[in-house]
């Protein structure tokens, strides 16, 4: 009996394992071949479970999703000599199962590296009839697309293989350049630093001389108007007076003359050196009627 | 137990190793749970010591054995997907349903299944240093938020659905400040900027399929690259002190315009005063010699002679006199001027002005001209008056 069920165990178990070797399942995710002794019998199988014949054929798996060749930077010269560093990178996927198997058989890497020699071909040539403005700043969209649908007709072509989109990540100036971009950035922040000053100081002066100018206005146009109304006092205490005055002129003379008077000797002390002639002295010497 | 551990084993060749290559969660290797069935069973026929009546208790064990495995089998395909979440599940491979939030089972391995978070915002920051159209160089710091809008895109399209957004990202960001100038990029033009690369990185990845949509993008800051930050540093200060310096010049012109406004309006009212006075003054004077001059005419003479009298009486009656009969007397006279003088400085003033004997016997004579002609012309006219 024991020996039987051990049959029996090993039969299931051959059974079991003949039958996982039959099936094989490809995910949505995947492409796959099947091989018969390395002959291509089914280039190119859909997802879901299949039956192969076991032993016998062999499938090969790939990657079906968008992958992506990142390649390192790159050193290049753009029309008018000057280095750039170029960063891109491709968004592949398989196309065409059987194409691919043959050409790069089945190896991720391979693919990868027989594009990215053919990307960076073109890249040089397109940046090479460039100028550096025009790589940074110009068409870029056009470029890449340019870029990818020559580099599709041939992958596609070649290695069976669907090239979505070529970008570049990073168009950048090598560290020795950057660092005269830098000097030159920083002088022409101090260039507008100085203007910006100057255009201060420029103002402040502008706003100094023009206080200064009211001040001289105000005073000299103060100076007109207070002349004005002095002159106008003048006048009109003139004409005060000589209305007055008018009315007898000689009487006027006498005591005006007698005010001067007393305000020419009105100081304490003055000499007076008198003679007594003089109307005032009369009855000093004498004093009956004449 | 065996059906939990997750991933492959490392065997290529395994149908059902395609799955396991994600790094999720996989259907569990069928061949390798056989063999350490097998194993396990062959150690407790072993372990009973080789009777042969062990087939009724290793039958025992292996239906304890059976179940165990259903069940632990059933606790690992039962699964729950959150409101946050969505799971794709594949049928052999072929995509069978998107799963919405709620208690569901699967069947591995037949079944496999990716679950992710779909709702919940990503976010992928970024800061570097790249070229503007104008050849300077700017950082740029930068974040991504995204999530996921078609998981089966997600899980299915792109090998790497994150990385490829994070090159996009860049490319996109890269394309957009190379096609800004500096300027442009350092301040007014952020939000433009965050608006054209969100476009374009959208644009990018649809184009990959890789069911992942672009939320929000925030320039968090652009800058000046560190090397060149202190010049930039100084062209701020500069604004600043540009604001300085017309400040001060500002508060010099608030200082004095308002000062010459007060003193041109003190000019104006010291003329207006003086207007004023002289003109009332001029009146007043004016009235007074009116009225005085009314009664000189009831009574001319008198008052004519009272004035004059008045005047000189007050005029002598403050000074020092000197009578000089020039006349009657001796043309030599001697005046003790400068006695006079010296007393009269010892008095007053020692600021004087020195005068020799002679300058003084001058000025007298001149004084003594000087009124007897005074003295006369009055005289004259006050008898030209009567």
């Amino acid at each position: 009996m024991s020996p039987k069920s051990m049959l029996g165990v090993i039969v299931l178990a051959l059974a079991v394992l003949v039958g996982i070797e039959s099936l094989y399942v490809v995910s949505e995710r995947e492409r796959a071949v099947v091989l018969r002794f390395g002959e291509l019998i089914e280039p190119n199988v859909q997802p879901g479970l299949h039956l192969k014949a076991p032993f016998i054929d062999k499938v090969r798996i790939f990657d079906g999703r968008l992958l992506t060749l990142d390649s390192p930077p790159e050193r290049f010269l753009t029309q008018e000599k000057k280095a750039l560093i170029v960063d891109s990178f491709v968004k592949w996927r398989i196309d065409n199962v059987e194409t691919f198997y043959t050409a790069t058989s089945g190896d991720i890497r391979r693919a990868n590296q027989l594009l990215s020699q053919r990307v960076e071909s073109r890249l040089r040539n397109i940046v090479g009839g460039k100028s550096l403005q025009e790589v940074v700043s110009g068409e870029r969209d056009e470029l890449m697309q340019a870029i990818t649908l020559s580099l599709n007709n041939i992958a596609r072509k070649e290695l069976g293989v669907e090239v979505v989109d070529v970008r570049v990540k990073r168009i950048d100036l090598p560290p020795q350049v950057s660092d005269s971009v830098f000097e030159r950035m920083r002088t022409e922040r101090d260039k507008e630093a100085q203007e910006i000053r100057s255009q201060g100081n420029e103002q402040a002066e502008v706003i100094r001389a023009d206080a200064d100018r009211q001040k001289r206005v105000l005073l000299a146009e103060a100076y007109r108007d207070a002349e004005k109304l002095r002159g106008d006092g003048d006048a009109q205490s003139a004409a005060i007076y000589a209305q007055a005055y008018n009315a007898d002129t000689e009487f006027f003379s006498f005591y005006r003359s007698m005010q001067a008077y007393k305000e020419t000797f009105r100081k304490q002390g003055d000499i007076m050196v008198l003679d007594p002639e003089s109307d005032f002295f009369r009855y000093l010497k004498q004093s009956e009627v004449k | 137990m065996a059906w939990n551990e997750p991933g492959g084993n490392g065997k290529d060749q395994d149908p059902w190793g395609g799955g396991n290559r994600g790094g999720n969660q996989g259907p569990p290797d069928l061949d390798e749970a056989f063999r350490k069935l097998q194993e396990k069973l062959n150690g407790i026929f072993g372990g009973k010591g080789g009777g042969s009546s062990s087939s009724s208790g290793g039958g025992g064990v292996f239906v304890v054995a059976l179940l165990v495995a259903f069940a632990a089998y059933i606790w690992n395909a039962v699964y729950i997907v959150d409101q946050k979440e969505r799971a794709v599940v594949l049928r052999f491979g072929e995509y069978l349903e998107t799963v919405t939030p709620g208690l569901h089972i699967y069947f591995p391995p037949i079944d496999s299944k990716y679950q992710e978070n779909v709702t919940e915002f990503r976010t992928y920051n970024l800061r570097q240093q790249m070229l503007t159209e104008d050849e300077n160089i700017v950082e740029v710091a930068m974040s991504v938020q995204y999530n996921i809008s078609d998981l089966k895109d997600f899980i299915l399209n792109v090998e790497n659905p994150e990385s490829s957004l994070e090159q996009a990202t860049q490319s996109a960001l890269r394309h957009v400040v190379g096609g800004s100038e500096m300027h442009q990029v350092l301040t007014e033009g952020r939000e433009a900027m965050a608006d054209e690369v969100r476009e374009r990185l959208q644009s990018y990845i649809n184009n990959y399929g890789s069911g992942i949509n672009v939320g929000k993008i925030n320039v968090e800051s652009t800058s000046a690259p560190q090397e060149v930050q202190p010049a930039f540093d100084d062209v701020i200060r500069a604004r600043e002190d540009k604001e300085r310096s017309q400040n001060r010049a500002q508060s010099y012109a608030n200082a004095i315009v308002p000062e010459a406004r007060g003193e041109a309006q003190r000019l104006l009212e010291e003329a207006e005063g003086y207007r004023q006075e002289v003109i009332a003054r001029a009146e007043g004077e004016a009235n007074r010699f009116t009225q005085l001059l009314t009664e000189y005419r009831k009574a001319p003479e008198v008052t004519r002679q009272r004035i004059y009298l008045d005047t000189l009486q007050e005029v002598l009656g403050q000074s020092n006199k000197v009578l000089v009969d020039v006349d009657g007397g001796n043309n030599m006279m001697y005046l003790p001027l400068d006695k006079i003088m010296q007393e009269r400085g010892g008095a007053t003033s020692s600021g004087r002005v020195e005068l020799d004997a002679q300058q003084i016997r001058e000025l007298a004579n001149q004084v003594a001209e000087d009124l007897r002609s005074r003295s006369s012309t009055s005289s004259r006219s006050g008898r030209s008056a009567q």
